[in-house]
């Protein structure tokens, strides 16, 4: 999407839409040391301690006001942060900003005061790799226990150094019981989690109350990480990095997560992908969108209603269909490891009518079934009480933390990777994306519903497709070498728009069968973030259905 | 009060039209389709030990031992610490490992679900579906050579 | 059609039983009160132990299209034995700082304040354990003792969460028992008393005859817009969705009863149930002509009558979203309230001018 008239703020904007990075480079001026190619777009490297001034002037003069991820790394000889902007209005304009540090003193300047995004980002950078920033405001470990030693993903770390850590030492999160200001003020501290029944997994929410209004909210993640990068840093690309993003987003969603690896590495070994096979990846991949939204609304409304009751069980019963056409197509119903680079791993199941049948069986149903959740959720009075006006999250606020997917759409911010940076299939389709600008949980419940209509109508398109390719053309596997060796020191970050938003992966080569550095931009760690904004001055039932209407899933936000 | 009593008005359709949609596992098996991965099945007969499944294997579940005259001796999976990606099936060029349909697997400990050739030779098929005839196609297009470096050891 | 209520009370039928004569002595009033309650005790009991293991997993399963408990006895109905060793079987784990002597007591209260109020309820076939002029107001009265119970609980748990769960009944409390009781007062304009017996009677006359089908002047067809209005203050008052938010499992775990275990969790969630069953009782009693109905005896009439209720707070529970407790405390005061007066007012009036 290109925009028609380039606003006058836009510096470093050609007028058909591209980045003019002569421009830019000239903007930010002495900050700029030298330039890098990235495959996914020129990156400048900036002086560590002009990093707000550089970002600032690339969010404020020419537009990039998205920074969709920070990535670090560690060199031989230094570290390196990577901050990938974007724009809101059109994502394919993107620009990197790589940070580099001496390996003596790995202190470069925050981005938290231009992206507010970039808080969370810097904290993980900082716990898993080591590399400082000043003025950030909370530069805590976020991943790992407080009490960790050590960056595990930096190059001195000792994987075989117990974390032996006394009891003692361990933060004890009853002991502030109030906080606030001194021991005067009447709040109350309370732990929404690990063990709660309503946060989706095992998030810890540090609360505080103030009667039964939020004063502040701290979401204390971790829990479930399970060193996604690390295990993806020592897998192949060819084959054992595949299986892994279906366990990110654990809920269904796994193809959509396999797209987001297939997309980055293919386009990072030029690999050209058939499109009949592009056709049968689109399909699956919205069937899993389906399968995501129908348990992010049953699980919703499970937190509004309060009991394993009647919306649950039919979100998970329609799911369940969805399931098992997935399970006809790709041999799992989670965990399906369908995509290949280059490819799937089946052609459509035989016999193909009765395939496609079930597909169109579940297509014909849907809108019933969505009628009946319009009749029993969004229709009902008491729900829309609970949701309309409730986990505000205005747009500029939205863009600051870098929220995407349902919750940014939810916020009437207009952006879908899927039309915007086309991939797939999906620019020869017919379908809209879908936004809402209630900025309420209402909001962002409607959107995920609406968009299960939008990917009913692209599978169907999907289905014809399919239904009349030519037999012989049916390739579902580009030849792609057996063992796959990308240039050393190719760099390439590319997203996709996965359940909760932009999955974004950065990949870094070294020459070998195995990234040097895999970094997983998730989005629902940074929708995550937002948590705090909606909550403040809410209840602790709005609490608990903004946390819903996030649909985060802990899988995707600890990795 | 309308919305609230269409709510209502559905779930009760529900009630009163009595259908169900869970079954009743042990009497009623779910169907599984042809695909599905379940326990592998393995077949020394065929297993030439080129080691490709122990090398692809994405979290080390396949144990191979060879002899010096790289004879096997050993063939070990563990199924519980399987991920079921079907990666080692997908490799095997012999179809001397296969995934069955099979899904139920007990073990009181770990240790039991560490199978080693014998027990993965004993793994029943499910319902008797036989996971080749499904799966046959695919096979060229996965094996088939690149045009840049190809490495099958 | 209708049998005239007998007037006498339940422990002087058991007093005749037992021979003790028509006038009784301290002791043996005692002790045929004492079987009296212990009868009506039991079938109470029982009808929860029923209601929770069993029935309310099977009402819930028919909602949402599954099958539910069906493995152990006939229709599942065996799982009531089960689930009682197994709950009685667990550890009772006291946690560490609880208020000892409140924290016990909760539960024993808000179990046994539900059953104090039926006493005063004519169940049908003579089943009536007493018939206080007052009867009305007592089981409003020991009804609502239960609310000192789950602020006991809440308070006595040392939990933040059991704690919000007791701050939020006694709001809650607040919020219903006043447009609860104005709604029966309503009721008591039309009978002209207190007295249950008095208020069943009321409505054994006909209403209107319509093909030759006697419609008795049952409360609920008298005064509809009241008796709308008094379920919903009865769902409040039992704290069931959409109202439950003293428990609110997905807000604050469960509320007051967070902390309990074993013997204890068994009392509260028994407690719960009874209530229920009260509440649909008083219902019953106020709305629906007590145990009146035709060809079946009164005790099923009124069984089937609580069993309706209880059916309801279930459909309810699978049809709506929770509120809010700023929500509930509006829609009880500003809502309730006033639609209570209005009726207590209009209903003033119209008894005023046909009397």
């Amino acid at each position: 999407m290109s925009l028609e008239e380039p606003k006058p703020t836009d510096v470093g904007e050609t007028p058909d839409g591209n980045v003019d990075y002569a421009e830019l480079e000239a903007l930010l001026g002495d900050a700029v040391i030298g330039r890098e190619e990235h495959v996914n777009a020129p990156a400048f490297v900036v002086r560590p301690d002009e990093v707000q001034q550089a970002l600032g002037a690339l969010r404020e003069e020419a537009g990039f006001d998205y920074c969709s991820c920070v990535t670090a790394q560690e060199y031989e000889d230094r570290y390196e942060s990577i901050y990938h902007l974007k724009k809101y209005d059109d994502p394919t304009q993107e620009v990197g900003v790589v940070v580099p540090t001496t390996r003596d003193e790995p202190v470069s300047q925050s981005g938290e005061a231009v992206y507010r995004t970039a808080d969370w980002h810097e904290r993980e950078a900082y716990d898993l790799v080591g590399i400082e920033y000043a003025d950030h405001p909370d530069l805590r470990r976020i991943l790992l226990p407080e009490t960790w030693q050590g960056h595990p993903l930096g190059k001195d770390y000792n994987p075989e150094k117990p974390q032996v850590v006394p009891f003692r030492e361990h933060a004890n999160p009853l002991e502030p019981d109030q906080r606030g200001e001194g021991s005067e003020s009447d709040t109350m501290f309370i732990n929404i989690g690990p063990h709660h029944p309503a946060t989706h997994g095992v998030l810890h929410v540090e609360t505080v109350l103030d009667g039964e209004q939020i004063a502040d909210v701290e979401p204390d993640i971790g829990y479930l990480h399970r060193c996604e990068e690390q295990m993806c840093q020592q897998s192949t690309y060819r084959h054992q990095i595949m299986p892994y993003p279906d366990r990110w987003d654990y809920v269904s969603a796994g193809i959509l997560n396999e797209w987001a690896y297939a997309r980055a590495a293919e386009d990072m070994a030029d690999i050209e992908v058939p499109e009949y096979a592009q056709v049968i990846r689109t399909m699956s991949a919205e069937l899993c969108r389906i399968a995501s939204h129908m348990l992010a609304l049953g699980t919703f409304a499970l937190d509004v209603f309060g009991d394993f009751t009647a919306v649950f069980q039919y979100a998970f019963r329609d799911r369940e269909v969805v399931q098992d056409i997935l399970e006809d197509l790709t041999g799992q119903r989670l965990m399906f490891n369908y995509l290949r680079l280059g490819g799937v791993a089946w052609d459509i199941p035989e016999p193909r009518e009765e395939f496609f049948e079930k597909v169109r069986d579940f297509l014909d149903g849907l809108p019933k079934k969505t009628q009946e959740y319009h009749n029993l959720i969004t229709s009902n009075e008491i729900f829309q009480l609970r949701c309309v006006n409730t986990g505000e999250l205005p747009p500029e606020v939205a863009k600051q933390y870098g929220a995407t997917g349902p919750v940014a759409r939810g916020s009437g911010v207009d952006i879908d990777l899927r039309r915007d940076d086309p991939y797939g299939y999906y620019e020869e389709l017919d379908w809209d994306v879908i936004t809402e600008d209630g900025c309420d949980n209402y909001s962002r419940v409607l959107v995920r519903m609406r968009e299960v209509e939008e990917s009913a109508k692209i599978i169907e398109q999907c289905v014809d497709l399919l239904e009349e390719w030519p037999e012989e053309e049916r390739t579902i596997q580009a030849n792609v070498p057996r063992t796959l060796k990308p240039d050393p020191d190719t760099e390439i970050y590319r997203g996709v728009e996965a359940a909760k938003g932009e999955l974004g992966i950065y990949m870094r080569s070294d020459g070998t069968d195995k990234p040097a550095r895999f970094k997983i931009r998730s989005p629902c760690f940074c929708n995550l973030h937002t948590l705090r904004e909606m909550t403040e001055g809410e209840y602790i039932p709005d609490l608990i259905a903004s946390l819903g209407s996030l649909d985060i899933v802990l899988g995707e936000v600890d990795r | 009060m309308i919305g609230m009593l269409k709510s209502m008005a559905t779930t009760m359709k529900h009630a009163l039209d009595g259908e169900k949609f869970t079954v009743q596992y042990p009497e009623e098996t779910p169907d599984v389709s042809p695909r599905f991965r379940g326990v592998h099945k393995f077949s020394q007969e065929r297993c030439i030990w080129c080691r490709q499944c122990e090398n692809v294997c994405p979290n080390d579940t396949i144990q191979i031992i060879t002899d010096d005259q790289r004879n096997g001796e050993e063939y070990n999976l563990h199924i519980g610490q399987c991920i079921y990606c079907r990666l080692c099936e997908e490799v095997c060029p012999v179809d001397a490992i296969l995934l069955t349909q099979n899904f139920e697997f007990t073990g009181d400990t770990k240790d039991d679900l560490a199978y080693n050739k014998e027990q993965l030779k004993n793994v029943p098929w499910f319902k008797d579906i036989d996971p080749l005839a499904s799966r046959e196609p695919d096979r060229g297009a996965w094996i088939g050579e690149g045009e840049g470096e190809v490495d099958y050891q | 059609m209708i049998p005239a209520q007998t007037q006498t009370p339940l422990p002087d039928i058991i007093g005749d039983l037992l021979g003790f004569g028509t006038e009784m002595g301290p002791g043996e009033t005692f002790i045929a009160s004492f079987i009296g309650a212990a009868l009506v005790g039991t079938l109470m009991l029982t009808m929860t132990a029923l209601a929770g293991p069993w029935a309310k997993r099977k009402i819930t399963a028919a909602f949402t299209d599954r099958y539910a408990v069906n493995r152990i006895g006939p229709a599942g109905l065996l799982i009531i034995v089960a689930d009682a060793v197994r709950l009685l079987s667990k550890e009772l784990i006291v946690p560490e700082g609880v208020d000892r002597p409140a924290w016990d007591l909760a539960p024993i209260v808000i179990a046994s304040s539900a059953l104090l109020g039926f006493a005063v309820i004519p169940m049908g076939n003579g089943i009536h354990l007493a018939d206080p002029e007052a009867g009305l107001v007592y089981v409003f009265a020991v009804a609502s003792i239960a609310s000192v119970g789950l602020v006991m609980a809440g308070y006595a748990s040392n939990n933040k969460f059991s704690m919000l769960g007791g701050l939020r009944a006694v709001a809650q409390n607040l919020a219903y028992e006043i447009p609860l009781v104005l709604i029966a007062a309503s009721v008591v304009l039309f009978a002209g008393s207190l007295q249950m017996s008095e208020i069943v009677a009321a409505q054994t006359e006909t209403l209107v005859s319509l093909g030759g089908v006697a419609i008795p002047s049952w409360y609920v067809f008298v005064n509809p817009f009241a008796f709308v209005l008094f379920m919903v203050a009865n769902l409040m008052e039992v704290g069931r969705n959409p109202f439950d938010i003293p428990e609110a499992p997905t807000e604050i775990v469960a509320g007051y009863q967070t902390e309990y275990s074993s013997a204890y969790f068994v009392l509260i969630y028994l407690g719960e149930f009874i209530h229920i069953f009260l509440g649909g009782a008083i219902i019953a009693t106020l709305f629906l002509g007590g145990p009146a109905g035709p060809v079946l005896p009164g005790i099923l009439w009124f069984i089937i009558k609580i069993w309706a209720v209880f059916l309801f707070t279930q459909w309810a529970r699978s049809a709506l979203p929770r509120l809010r407790i700023d929500q509930l405390i509006e829609v009880g005061w500003k809502g309730m309230l006033v639609l209570a007066l209005a009726n207590l007012v209009l209903t003033a009036v119209i008894v005023g001018v046909i009397a």
